[in-house]
């Protein structure tokens, strides 16, 4: 599906700039316009502008007018593709640690707060 | 919370001491029961390798150095295998509760991994489509000229 794969495409390369990751976790704490984004970088405004416009073109972030502003907002939707490359590792360390907590019964047998007897040390 | 996108966090209280899951985080018998097979020791700077059954995309090696020991709080290693290109960060975070041990795992820097993987997953679609099909044109034009 070259559609989708173009669209993944976006959404990977606009994650790859630490900045834009930075734009997007700012905007993860609600809309911001753009003059309140460019002064949290020490990079010009237009460059700031130009990586909005990144993140626009992967539909990761929504522009709308508000008067004189332009104002940002997040659209999480495409960053399902970020997360089908995290869900992986996300169930590799939950099967591993419930093979911890496994382990450790094997090894040390059932923990003291198993027994009731010994509840309230 | 890190960066978007980024990292895996996982909490976990465990009912055994904290001494006794850092045995388990640390002897590389210990290791080898709950995570996989490996060399490691809890030196900074030691390199060493998680192995498992190789699969598709993966020949089962991970690659790893220890970045930080502070026995028995907090544990760093880097981890790259299958398809990263650089290595990711996994950290292991002990503290002592009323009951046991809080482990605080986390899986950083794989955002930039994604990116590589997927700029990998589509050069090595190129490289596929290559040795199907153009590769094969070329080698039966060249040895239908030979004979």
């Amino acid at each position: 599906m070259p559609a989708a794969d173009l669209d993944e495409n976006a959404v990977f390369a606009a994650l790859a700039s630490p900045l834009r990751r930075e734009l997007l976790d700012l905007l993860r704490a609600g809309e911001r316009n753009a003059g309140e984004l460019a002064a949290a970088f020490a990079v010009s405004r237009p460059a700031v502008s130009q990586h909005l416009a990144v993140l626009q073109q992967a539909h990761l972030v929504d522009e709308r007018r508000a008067g004189r502003h332009r104002v940002y907002a997040l659209r999480a939707g495409p960053l399902r593709a970020v997360t089908d490359w995290l869900g992986p590792y996300q169930d590799f360390w939950t099967e591993r640690l419930d093979a911890l907590g496994q382990h450790l019964r094997d090894r040390h047998g059932e923990p003291p707060a198993a027994r009731p007897d010994e509840e309230g040390q | 919370m890190r960066r978007f996108g980024d990292s895996i966090r996982i909490q976990r209280d465990y009912p055994y001491p904290v001494s006794a899951v850092w045995a388990a985080l640390t002897d590389p018998e210990q290791l080898a029961e709950w995570l996989m097979p490996n060399d490691f020791r809890a030196g900074v700077g030691h390199r060493f390798a998680f192995r498992t059954r190789p699969r598709p995309g993966f020949d089962g090696v991970v690659h790893c150095e220890v970045l930080t020991v502070e026995a028995p709080s907090l544990l760093r290693y880097s981890w790259r295998g299958g398809p990263m290109t650089e290595p990711s960060i996994v950290s292991w975070e002990l503290s002592a509760t009323p009951t046991g041990c809080r482990v605080l795992l986390r899986h950083e820097n794989l955002a930039q991994n994604a990116y590589s993987w997927f700029v990998g997953r589509t050069l090595r679609l190129g490289w596929a489509d290559l040795l199907r099909r153009k590769l094969p044109a070329t080698v039966g034009r060249r040895s239908r000229a030979a004979s």
